[in-house]
């Protein structure tokens, strides 16, 4: 009996028949932009997910990346480029690898 | 030996320039000149990074000449378009002649250098350059512009100097 139950909110959960807070975070995936123009980051997202996905646009005429500094993520991002990762929970500190004045930090709750 | 001849003469050119703008009121750069002095300051650091990538065999080192080649050239395609739209003529003035005369004894005494020393100068005077041209940009450069559009590719400009010469001195560091 308890099996079925947790199958059936398995089910009820994957259809969004049901949606408790983990399975719908997961289903609705939100994109959080941080546009890069002259040679800084714009404003850091707030009310970032883990699940969610994080995308840098660099808008700048120079190459740029978001490096993480606990080196779970370097994306390098050419002018004109963007970039994404799928947000895991934590404090995310990065900087650009050739631009190291270049630093911010996103909560992902 | 680290505070070069170089870094020495950028030092009394635009140092004494930007005495003079404070003490006197004239002669005031115009943006022609401005932007002259601003594209010699690229063109210079390109032609650094160049010879870098020639004689250097350090991982770090060429990472670090390309994205200076890479940056200075972006920045100054930039500034000849600018200029191209707003129609003017960039003009040589005595504190480019200046960088440049000061470049090429640079640039000849780390031709004769090899391995491990010519690294090291290289790095060095990276940091030099960009900490003089970095003082000009805020000093006197960017103050003295009066097209909007310069003055903010310039504030870029300074951002970019300013970063390039953090991680020119972390590279240093690295060489030690």
């Amino acid at each position: 009996m308890f099996r079925m139950m947790i199958l059936m909110f398995g089910l009820l959960a994957a259809t969004g028949g049901f949606p408790p807070a983990s399975a719908a975070s997961a289903a609705k995936a939100r994109v959080h932009v941080i546009v890069i123009d002259k040679m800084q980051y714009g404003p850091m997202p707030t009310g970032v997910r883990a699940g969610d996905i994080i995308e840098w646009t660099n808008k700048d005429i120079l190459e740029h990346s978001a490096t993480a500094r606990d080196g779970r993520f370097d994306v390098d991002l050419k002018p004109g480029a963007s970039g994404r990762i799928t947000a895991t929970a934590g404090t995310l500190a990065f900087f650009c690898k050739f631009h190291p004045t270049m630093t911010a930090t996103v909560v992902v709750e | 030996m680290n505070k070069s001849l170089f870094a020495l003469v950028l030092t009394l050119g635009l140092g004494s320039l930007a005495g003079a703008h404070a003490a006197t009121p004239a002669p005031a750069l115009n943006d022609a000149q401005i932007a002259h002095i601003a594209y010699t300051a690229g063109v210079i650091d390109i032609t650094a990074a160049k010879q870098a990538l020639q004689k250097s065999h350090n991982k770090d080192v060429r990472a670090f000449a390309q994205e200076m080649a890479r940056d200075h050239a972006a920045v100054n395609d930039q500034a000849l378009a600018l200029v191209k739209k707003l129609g003017v003529t960039p003009q040589d003035n005595p504190t480019s002649k200046s960088l440049a005369s000061g470049a090429a004894a640079e640039q000849k005494k780390l031709a004769a250098l090899s391995g491990s020393a010519y690294d090291k100068a290289y790095v060095a005077n990276e940091v030099a350059f960009h900490k003089t041209v970095n003082g000009a940009l805020s000093g006197t450069l960017i103050p003295s512009a009066q097209n909007a559009e310069l003055k903010s590719l310039l504030e870029t400009g300074l951002k970019l100097f300013q970063s390039h010469q953090m991680h020119a001195e972390h590279l240093a560091q690295s060489l030690k």
